[in-house]
Parts: C-alpha cells; structure tokens; sequence
C-alpha cells in the first residue's frame, strides 16, 4: 500500500494504492483518513486508477504524419494520424526544430504553456526550461484561467496569494461561510464535511446565477443563497460593503491599525446603496441588509465566532474578476477577519497543484518562490540557485489568452510546449485557439492520452502519471503534500523531468537538469528559499515523517505556517490594502440576438477539460456528453418539449447539447459544463475578453442566443 | 491632442451635486488631458443626496455618504465655492475667490426644494420647519427628532414617504400629509392606496384629502400644521417634501434661455454652444428629470460627448425608475403602468390588498415595458433584470410574476417514497435502486452497503439518507433475498 493523494482537485484527498495482485493485475485505490477529506472521496477519486490502464494510453513518443497536401499541424485533429518514433528521434527532431526557429525569429518564437496540475517539480523545472533551455520569455499556464484573478486582488491587497490563508479545517468553527461563486458540493465533494457545523448553524451563505448542489445545501434553514444575476457579483459585494459601513458594523479598531485604503472604499461604496443594488443583481435589499448584519454579527468584533468568505471561479472568472475578489477582501477587511483567530478570505484553488503550480516559475511574470521577474533581486537570487548570469534569464511574458491569441501570428511564437493542459477545450473561443494551435510550425503536446490538443500537435510525448511518480502538490489550504509512486509506468513512458533533461542537454542548456524529483525539489527548495512562498524548510524527509507543513517555511526547524496575518501583512507597510474598485459589469451586453445570459462550470463527474475523466466508463456513462441546464418559462418560451438538443450560439460560434429543464437556474440564464469537446464544447461560445490586471477571460458570462437544434442550422 | 504637460482645454461645472460629480469623474477617466473644476457651493464633498433620508433615519452615518473622489485626470472639486455670476463674453465664471476660465462651461446647478406658499412660511422658514435638500438639511432634522415628538411630513412624493418612514424609524409621531394620495405621480391610485395601507401599517398617520392652509408658529418656531379642511395637526417639527424646483437663476442672468429648467436640446447644449446643462436644472426635449439616474445618464453621454465626440443618446426621462428607499416599506416603479400603458399592451396585475403588496406588469411586443411592485421587494428586485429585454419574455407574461426562485416539485426526501432513480449518495453517484440491488446482494448494513457501492464515502451528506433506506429495507424485507434472484423489484413499492 502506498500512500498518496488524488490526481484530480485542489482538495488532494488523501488515498491508499494498493497495485493489483490478482489476476488482473487492478490498482486498487482507497480513501485515507486524511484532515481535508476526512476519509472521504468522491466519484473521481474512486475511479482514478481506471485512467492508468485507459485503451488508449500513450506509451510511445507519436509523430504526426502529415497528410498529403497540408502542411504539419493540420486543419482538424479529427483525422490526424500518427506513427510511434523512438524517444531519441523524438527529441533530436525537437530539439532541431527548436533550435531552427530560435535561431531565425529568435527565442520568443518558442512558447510555453503549463498546467495546474503538475507536480511542483515540474512546474519548477517547467519554468527553468523555458528561461533557460529556450530562453523565451513566452511561458504562461492555464492557470491563469483559473487562479489569476483572486492572485491578483490578494496580492495586491494582502501581499501574498495563498488560496486559503489557513487551513480547510477552520471552518468548522465559523458562524458565518460565504461562498461566491463556487460550487464545491460537485467540485470537491468530501470539503463539504467541513461545512457541517456552520450549516448546524444556519450560517451557510452561498452566492450563485444557479441553485447548484452547493447552493441547496442552505436549504431548510441551513443558510441563504443569492441568486444574483450573472456577472453582478462586484455589485452584490460594494452593496453588503455598503450596508457594513452605514450600519456601523465595521470593526473600526481593526481598520484603523491594520488596515490602510479605507476612506477611498468607503467613498466608492456611497453610489451603492442597497435598492440600487437589488435592481442590479436581483438580490433583494431586504436579503442583502440582512447578510450583511448576519456577516457582521458572525464577526470577531461583535462577539461572533467568525466568518469565511470564500471565492471560487464564478466570482473570479470575469473580465473585473480581479476587483470583484478585490471587493470581497475589502469586505472582509472592514469586518476584520482577515487574520483573525477565526475568519478570513479565502480562494478554492481549483486544479490538484493550482496553488504550488503559481508559485514556482510557469507564470509568464515570475521566478520560483513567487518572485516577480522583473525584481533584479529575485532574478539574482534564482540565478545563481541556476548557476547562471541573471542577464540570461528572460524578462517577463504575456499572459495566457494574449500568448495563445498570438501564436503563429506575424511576431508570435512558432513553436509551442504544452504540459499538463487540454488547451483546445479549457480556453474561451475555442475557434480561435484552434486556428491559433494548428497554425504553428511545431506543437509538442506532453500528455498520457491523446487529449483533443494532442490530436493537433506534431510530436505526442507520453509522461508518468501520478500513482507512477514521486513529487509533491501543494493543496488549496497551502499544505505541501507528497505524491508517491505506487507503481511502475507502462514501459515506453518518461517522466516530465526527464523529457525536458533530454531536450535542455540537445539545447547545450545551462546548468543541472537532474530527472530525479527530490533534487528538483530540493533545488526548488534553494530556489524559493526568501520568496513570498518560501518552502526552504519543508524537505521529503519532513513530509515523509508526516509533518502538516504550510508555506512560508523559511529553514527546517520552523513548523511552517498554518494561518497567515495574526500579526501582519507582508506588504511594505504591514497593513492591508484596500483598494476602491468600481463596478463594470459584463464585457459582452445582452441584446436582442442574444439575450440569454451564458454561465459556465463544472459537473462532479468531470475534471477540468475531461480529457482524463471522459475516459473512464463509470463516469462518463453517468455524464457522457455536455447539458443546458434551462428553466421551464425559458424552455417553454423557445418551444422546447423535455429533452431535445439545443444550441447556444454566440458571436463567436456555438455548441449543441441536450436540455434539462430546471427550476434550479435563473430565466434568463442557461448554465453549461465545460468538460466537453466537439459539437457540445462550451468554449466555443465563451468571452475571450480578459480582466486588465490578471489577464483571466470572463468565462462565466456572456450574451448568447439559444434555440432548439432541430430548429437551427449547423455550425456559427 | 495635448501631452499632460500643456494645458488641456478648460472645462468648468458649476454644481458638485451627484451629476456634477459624475460628469467631472467620466471626462477625468476619458479625457485625462482636461482641465475640470467643479465648483460646489456646499462646503462638503460631493456627496450621496439621495442617500440623505437615510442619514435622517440613522441607516448611514456622514461619512457614507461622500462619494469617490475623482481620481484620475486633472480634475479638482472646490467645495465651498459658489458662482456669483457667468461671465459669458470672457467666458469665466465669477466667485468669490476668483474668476474660473472655461472653454466649456457645464451646469449641473441641481433644484431647490419648493415651499408652499402659505401663512407661516411667507417671511423665510420659522424654527422646526426643514426641507430636505442639503446635508445640513438632513441633519437639522435629525437634530430636531431629539426634541420633537411629533412630526408633519408636507407631500408624499418619494422624498416625503421616505422621509416620514424615517422619522418613524427614529421614534417620532408622524403625518404625512398627502393631499393627492401617496406617491401619487408614480402609482396609480388603486396602487397607492396599498403602499397607504403599507405607511399606516408602520404607524405613520396618512392625512389625504386635504391640503395645507397655514402653518402655525409662535415665539418663532412652529407649533402645528392646519389643513384647508379644519384639522390641526400639532407638530414640533415640520418637514416640507413639495417637489423641486430646477435652479435656474445663474443661466438666466447670464442671458441663456430658460423656461421650467435651462432649455438645451438632444445635445444638452444651451442657447450658448459653449454651454451645457445636465441633470435637475437641465430642460431637454424630454423634460425635466428630478431623478438621478437619468442625471447620471445625461453625465455620461455629456463626458462622452465632450471626451470622444459621440453624439449624446440621451435617456428618457418618463418611466424613470422610482426605488422608495424607506424603513419598512417596498415600492419600486419603472416605465409604463397601467394608466399609461397602450390599449394593445398587456397589463398583468397581481393586488393582495390584505398583505399590502401589489404587484403589476407591463408587456408590449416582446419585451416588459414596465413593472409596479408595492411590499414584494423579492419579486422587485428580480422583475428590475428583466425590463426592457427584448426577446426574453415568458410565453405567457403571468410566468414573470413566479420571479426567479420558483420552487422546484420537491422530491420526496423519504426513504420509503422516494423513487429507484432518485440519487441518494451524490458524490458516487449512486441511486435508492443501486442501493436496493446492494441490499439482495447481500449487503444489508451501512458499512456493507458503503463498501458495496460507495455511498456515503465522499461527503458524508447521505449517511442520514442510507440509514433511513437501511431501516425501511429491513422492516419490509427483514431476510435477504437470495442472491441469485433475478427478479427486479420495484424500490419504490415495499414488499409485503
């Protein structure tokens, strides 16, 4: 048995991995007792061993044949072949190719796109390679679809980005847990336990266009839940910040020594008073004063025992996803929870390693540890754990959608590296990334299946996955975890670590490329060491010797840092900052062709774009293809009858799916998960217009027309 | 265009009110290059004016109400500065602390409060008499509840409702004295007498009828208010809420054309194409607003004009949406009702005279052209998403009056009723009938069944759920069935 953690979320439930004596020769995988998942785990967890011996798993690097008449990359995935080439032809191919465009448009014509999933190791090394190895400045990940938003607004208030500034377990003691925009009961099902004794409480109040799992678990008297219309989630947070302070509930001794900013905010409040408010969002100004007094009586000052706000990716994936967080720290400042003994805000991380993986070098703007790029400090500091000439090392990059936007471009990159992400189906206008992706003169996908990305790159280069390798993840609460390798991988198959020492060494890279994760690690360690995310001194060994160890962990007699901010912010002045942010609503407006409100997310069964849980029968048989959650007098309105199909159709192209007719979404809202490709592949419709400060798309709203199939035409 | 060194051209407002400042903000974010001074003569910062009955009720205190600075640009806000005169030959405007240069010149001089013309009120305002226009209006007032006792509100438009709802909240004894009923501009009378029932309801006394005849003072200082049909009512405090009137005097000495308010046209431009007008004081081709939003409407299109060129779109004005913002009372109104809907409009109207709600709708074409709601702040607030949204009106209008929260057919939550397809154990996706296949097969506990199909295992939520299924199986099939049986039973239907 080996003990280890989920491959899929940010709550990394902890399992139990027993390889398979019997006949079969099944991996059997198994819950632990585990602090976050309480020994809990969901369908995902279950059946994760089932991707491991996938039908049709990658053991052998594949080559694109091209097809007469076009050039490489093709047109469409949809006939791609591929012939299986040894790793040594692989990778001098690459490395030649590589070399080539380098050599004529310069190293930036080589670009990097990351994922949230990758170990930390490979994150780190992710990074190196691209600084190093290519020397392109052109790395970004997809987490900037996912985390971006709530980094930016914490840094920028708080000093540091930590999703949750202490650990999951804390909840249990609050009065008050706020939800905006997530919905963990389907997301990460096993974190619900720890809203049991605030829901005991009454006091689970859940923020959602939808009244999804989560938003039911308030039902009968264990919460509220805010329906709001979608895309008004700023409003909703300026009108409860409104109420706080003309009601007298803010926690004045807190803002006046901890906090600086707040003149400006209470200012930009003044124009948001709560019947303003209701007719924005919908909430009633009856329900938005009374949270907003239910999340000041839950608050320290007032004797309360403490009250959460936590964001997820609806309230984060907007074009003003930035000041919409930036509106809830505020929020939670003016109640003084923000390191309090019980309170605070915080981010649900998303992706397995969404936290570690933002902090060690895949952000198109940072070096290990959460250095900035553009910190001659930081880049001395990491250049010489490289061994390198800080000049060496490239300045910053572009943010994801501005990257994938350009490839192929005049200007843009020509090559592209993708780890650990299914591109084509997570970024928003996903005609537009295709075109972008096939217009490249060499896409390397590293993945274990032929994911919808895969089928469009030139070189398929298969990699270990999680029960087949060691390395560490970092969970949403900030806790650095260990991944243990339970078993071997399919003979054929290489590390991340690996492929990029075999490509960094044909590159004549500078400095050590060890394919071993704890030397990575160890370096990361060096690496990071002085960073906002400092884990000096959180070593294999300490893990391993079962040691709950939080970021910053400056040398290895330090316990680590369970909760942030008892004392102060690690900003330059120590206080927090509140910023005044003003509220602009959705990118796109509703009219007459279009005006049906889009929302997207996410479905238990499904992780992420599902390249991984399409694949696996139980899952997939009980949600095989994609779904319009639409309320009966819309559905009626549009003639549509039980279960047709319908199309969603925006400016930007459209999906078809079937109906399911609920009273659960709001009339002028449909809701669509985004795990699916081809005809019912959501992104298709979805804004690619990004917030100006974390460069995250508004996935979660747009102005889209919807219609029955039958009645339609095909394509956009 | 200018680099930020140069000066830019000069832009000056007159009126720091909420139009004033909206204006100076828009043009200081699109047209950062413009040199703007807002004279205000209040000594405050802009301020929220339509926030100050609920300074009045104590719901907000004074610092709540300022709104934000201007923050980009070079924009500068001078409290305490009144224009004394425009000069419009030398195109400046006179104050007493110097003359302001403009290249454009923008009045956003608001209104001042109406005062009914009566014995009492002729010679200036005695003690205890108060408008409610300014913020040492509001807080005069709330100074005043200290003392008096009871109170006369004078009109029973939004500002006199909310006002009377305020002092209400503070203790006081009120009258609202609505000659032509209550929020009579903007309900129509069936309408208004609900949101009455909803005033009285809060122990406000609603004196309809009758008007003003005179104001009693002695010493000084009001004693009573005495209506035109003899009643007297005893007030130490009075507080005259009888409509605005705009604030015109600056633009017609400075020769500009005014008539009710200062006449501009679609362009918001005054008989002086260096001129403009906005908000309260403003007379377009529509009429005179009184209400903010289509002020800030008019700032925007203004600032937008002026920064990039675009032509003015200017907002209607009739329809405009009302939000009563009053301790214990709900009255919303936007676009059309009923007494001015079209014969070919279809007018739902839902009245619960008995709960003190109305609720009515307004549909033309395919769009929700207006929506009255009296005490269902719920409904209200849900229906204001939905106006003027072509293409998304229900088949039958009535559907709107549901809301967005319909309640969903509950499904049945026990054990023994609910049907084989319903999920029991989300997490693992796993049905009553999964667990009732489990149950034959001879997994006849909580552990066995949670080991069986993995209920239970992720979140826990169902543990309750597959405890109650675990009685029911047991008392209606106390011996498992044998494991071989093919026989498919229906879970919804107990066995005998």
């Amino acid at each position: 048995m080996t003990a280890t953690h989920c491959p899929y979320c940010a709550l990394q439930c902890a399992q139990a991995i027993t390889p398979g004596d019997d006949a079969d020769g099944r991996v059997v995988v198994e819950p632990r007792a585990f602090p976050t998942n309480v020994g809990g785990m969901c369908q995902k967890g279950w059946t994760s061993a089932d991707v491991l011996t996938v039908p049709d798993r990658i053991t052998s690097p594949l080559r694109r044949i091209p097809s007469t008449g076009s050039g490489s990359g093709g047109a469409s995935g949809g006939g791609a072949r591929f012939e299986p080439v040894s790793w040594d032809v692989a990778l001098d191919d690459i490395a030649a190719r590589v070399r080539a465009i380098g050599e004529q448009d310069g190293p930036d014509a080589v670009a990097v796109f990351g994922g949230g999933g990758l170990t930390n190791e490979k994150a780190y090394q992710l990074g190196k390679f691209a600084r190093l190895a290519l020397r392109t400045a052109n790395i970004d990940y997809n987490g900037r679809f996912c985390m971006s938003s709530a980094a930016a607004a914490a840094n920028r208030s708080l000093g540091i980005d930590r999703g949750m500034p202490f650990p999951l377990t804390d909840l249990a003691d609050a009065d008050v847990v706020m939800l905006l925009g997530s919905n963990l009961a389907d997301t990460m099902p096993p974190a619900v336990q720890h809203l049991g004794p605030v829901r005991q409480r009454g006091g689970l109040v859940v923020v959602d266009p939808r009244r999804s799992a989560t938003a039911r678990l308030t039902d009968e008297g264990r919460g509220e839940h805010l329906q709001l219309s979608p895309g008004t989630d700023l409003v909703l947070m300026l009108g409860l910040l409104h109420v706080v302070l003309a009601e007298g509930l803010a926690d004045a001794d807190y803002l006046a020594t901890r906090v600086d900013g707040l003149g400006d905010v209470r200012r930009s409040v003044a124009e948001w008073w709560p019947e303003r408010v209701a007719a924005t969002t919908g909430v009633p100004e009856t329900q938005l004063r009374r949270i907003a007094r239910t999340l000041a009586d839950a608050s320290p000052h007032r004797g309360g025992r403490g009250a959460y706000l936590l964001t997820g990716r609806g309230a984060e994936q907007h074009a003003d996803g930035t000041d919409t967080v930036t509106a809830v720290i505020n929020l939670a400042l003016a109640l003084g929870l923000v390191g309090a003994e019980r309170g605070g805000y915080g981010a649900i991380t998303g992706q397995g390693n969404g936290q570690g993986g933002r902090e060690h070098g895949q952000k198109a703007d940072q070096l290990p540890g959460y250095r900035m790029i553009t910190d001659p400090v930081a880049r001395e500091h990491v250049a010489a754990v490289w061994g390198v000439d800080p000049e060496t090392i490239p300045g910053p990059g572009v943010p994801a959608v501005e990257l994938l936007t350009s490839l192929g471009q005049p200007g843009g990159p020509r090559a592209l590296f993708v780890h650990g992400s299914n591109v084509l189906v997570s970024a928003p206008d996903a005609q537009v990334v295709r075109r972008r992706l096939t217009s490249l003169d060499l896409l390397v996908v590293c993945d274990f299946v032929p994911s919808e990305t895969a089928m469009l790159a030139d070189y398929v280069l298969p990699v270990t996955q999680w029960a087949e390798e060691e390395g560490t993840m970092t969970s949403l609460e900030g806790r650095v975890l260990r991944r243990r390798r339970a078993i071997d991988p399919p003979a054929g198959i290489r590390s991340e670590l690996e492929i990029l020492a075999g490509l960094a060494a044909r590159l004549d890279a500078p400095g050590t490329w060890s394919t071993d994760p704890r030397e990575v690690y160890d370096e990361l360690r060096r690496a990071s060491a002085g960073g906002r995310a400092d884990y000096a001194g959180i070593s294999y060994e300490r893990l391993d010797a079962g040691e709950a160890l939080y970021w910053p962990c400056p040398d290895e007699q330090h316990p680590g840092t369970p909760r942030l901010f008892a004392e102060s912010f690690p900003t330059p002045t120590g206080r927090a900052w509140m910023v005044a942010v003003r509220a602009v609503g959705p990118d796109e407006p509703l009219r007459a062709e279009a005006p049906v409100w889009l929302v997207t997310g996410r479905v238990l069964q499904h992780y992420q774009s599902g390249a991984q849980t399409r694949r696996v029968p139980r899952l997939n048989d009980s949600m095989p293809r994609a779904y319009v959650e639409i309320h009966p007098v819309l559905a009626s309105r549009i003639g549509l009858d039980g279960i047709d199909d319908v199309r969603i159709t925006s400016k930007r192209g459209s999906m078809v799916a079937q109906a399911r007719i609920s009273a659960d979404i709001r009339p002028d809202t449909v809701f669509v998960p985004f795990h699916f490709a081809d005809e019912g592949m959501v992104n298709a419709v979805t804004n690619a217009a990004t917030d100006p400060v974390s460069g995250m798309p508004e996935f979660k709203v747009c102005a889209v027309q919807v219609a029955l199939a039958a009645s339609t035409p095909g394509g956009a | 265009m200018s680099t930020r060194q140069e000066p830019g051209p000069k832009v000056v407002v007159i009126g720091a009110g909420m139009v004033g400042h909206r204006l100076a903000d828009e043009l200081g974010r699109l047209a950062p290059h413009l040199e703007v001074d807002v004279l205000g003569d209040e000594s405050y910062e802009p301020y929220n004016r339509v926030m100050l009955t609920e300074l009045v009720a104590g719901r907000i205190d004074l610092a709540g109400l300022m709104l934000p600075l201007p923050g980009t640009g070079r924009v500068r806000v001078r409290a305490g500065t009144r224009a004394l005169e425009i000069d419009r030959e030398r195109r400046t405007v006179v104050t007493a602390g110097g003359d302001f240069d403009y290249d454009l010149l923008v009045l956003a001089t608001g209104a001042r409060a109406r005062v009914i013309d009566v014995p009492g009120l002729r010679d200036g305002l005695p003690r205890g008499v108060h408008v409610v226009r300014r913020i040492d209006d509001a807080r005069d007032i709330r100074a005043a509840t200290l003392n008096a006792s009871q109170a006369v509100v004078v009109g029973a438009g939004p500002l006199g409702v909310e006002t009377a709802c305020a002092l209400r909240h503070r203790g006081v004894d009120v009258t609202l004295v609505a000659s032509s009923g209550l929020l009579g501009r903007d309900l129509d009378p069936a309408v208004a007498a609900v949101a009455g029932d909803q005033a009285e309801s809060l122990g406000i006394a609603v004196a309809t009828g009758a008007g003003v005849a005179s104001v009693g003072v002695r010493d000084g200082r009001v004693d009573a208010v005495h209506l035109d049909d003899g009643r007297v009512l005893p007030a130490g405090l009075v507080v005259l809420a009888c409509g605005s009137a705009p604030e015109t005097a600056l633009a017609a000495e400075a020769g500009l054309a005014t008539n009710v308010g200062i006449v501009v046209d679609e362009a918001l431009r005054t008989t002086d194409p260096t001129v403009f007008a906005v908000g309260d004081c403003a007379e377009t081709p529509a009429g005179v607003s009184g209400l903010v939003a289509p002020g800030w409407d008019q700032a925007r299109a203004l600032a937008r004009s002026i920064a990039l060129g675009e032509t003015a779109d200017l907002p209607a004005i009739a329809g405009a949406a009302m939000r009563l913002k009053a301790v214990g009372m709900s009255v919303v109104t936007m676009g059309v009702r009923t007494s001015t809907a079209l014969p070919e409009d279809r007018v739902v109207s839902l009245s619960d005279r008995q709960a003190r709600r109305h609720v009515e709708l307004v549909t033309r074409g395919d769009a929700l052209v207006g929506v009255t709601c009296v005490g269902a702040p719920e409904l209200a607030s849900y229906l204001s998403t939905q106006l003027d949204r072509p293409g998304m009106l229900p088949a039958d209008p009535m559907q709107l009056l549901m809301g967005a929260a319909v309640p969903a057919a509950v499904e049945s939550a026990s054990p023994t009723t609910m049907p084989a397809s319903t999920t029991v154990c989300r997490c693992n996706g796993v049905t009553k009938g999964d667990l009732v296949h489990a149950w034959d097969d001879g997994a006849t506990s909580v552990e066995s069944l949670a080991a069986a199909t993995r209920a239970t295992t992720g979140c826990g939520g169902c543990t309750t759920l597959v405890c109650g299924i675990v009685d029911w199986l047991q008392t209606t099939d106390p011996a498992p069935v044998s494991q071989t049986t093919s026989v498919v039973r229906e879970a919804n239907v107990p066995a005998r």
